[in-house]
């Protein structure tokens, strides 16, 4: 059974190797696909459905029952921002849907901030070959498939 | 388990008196220390880290998801 990881955001998926942080562009945490957000406050959701497991105003982790994690990190170096202007909708150890909102945020305003917005999409502790049907350009919809992991 | 990880990790870092702050981000920890030749990448990664960056006395730990965790054991033994 395979897990389809949908985009938290609206923009142009990307390689992960095109995000500015070593840590994600090296998939030292996992592999997947990034997003370059467009457009000003939006939403940020869900990409699978699962629990809550980690959340931080700029990045949350979703557990899928079956074991596979995600993690949407919203921008890079974001945790300097101390949560300003990024609104959460959830809490730790909540049930979501795939699509439901997350968090609520402006990646022009983190640019205007000085960061880059990009956000990468990761299946935590997940061997590359596991993802299938990666989607690494191209125009998005918060909830367009960006790739399978497979279980 | 988690707590040998946590004390292998500080030392790693120079020991808790080189430890300015560490703060944890969803997949690492933002470590300041006082002196960054005290820091010893090799050991980091023994202790279980997927990567370590270091720019002068700001070292980040990459440990995944667990950084929350980890960096609570930590504060618990300095």
């Amino acid at each position: 059974m395979s897990v389809e990881v949908g985009s938290p955001v609206a923009g142009l998926a990307t390689a992960l190797t095109e995000v500015p942080d070593p840590v994600f562009s090296q998939a030292m945490v996992g592999p997947g696909v990034a997003v370059k957000p467009s457009g000003g406050r939006a939403d940020a959701v869900a990409p699978i459905a699962g629990t809550v497991a980690t959340l931080h105003p700029h990045a949350f982790v979703v557990a899928s029952p079956s074991g596979t994690a995600v993690l949407v990190h919203l921008g890079i170096d974001t945790v300097k921002l101390k949560g300003e202007g990024f609104e959460l909708h959830v809490a730790k150890g909540d049930q979501v849907e795939a699509g439901q909102r997350v968090v609520t945020w402006d990646p022009s305003e983190v640019e205007s901030h000085g960061y880059a917005s990009i956000c990468p999409v990761i299946a935590l502790e997940t061997a590359p070959e596991a993802l299938a049907d990666l989607r690494e350009d191209g125009q998005v919809v918060a909830g367009d498939v960006l790739f399978s992991v497979g279980a | 388990m988690a707590q040998d990880k946590a004390a292998a990790i500080l030392a790693a870092l120079g020991g808790g008196d080189n430890v300015v702050e560490i703060e944890p981000c969803i997949t690492r920890l933002r470590c300041e220390v006082e002196d960054g030749s005290k820091v010893d990448e090799a050991a980091l990664k023994n202790a279980g880290a997927h990567g370590v960056m270091v720019q002068g006395s700001v070292v980040q730990v990459v440990v995944g998801p667990e950084a929350d965790t980890l960096a609570e054991d930590i504060e618990d033994l300095r």
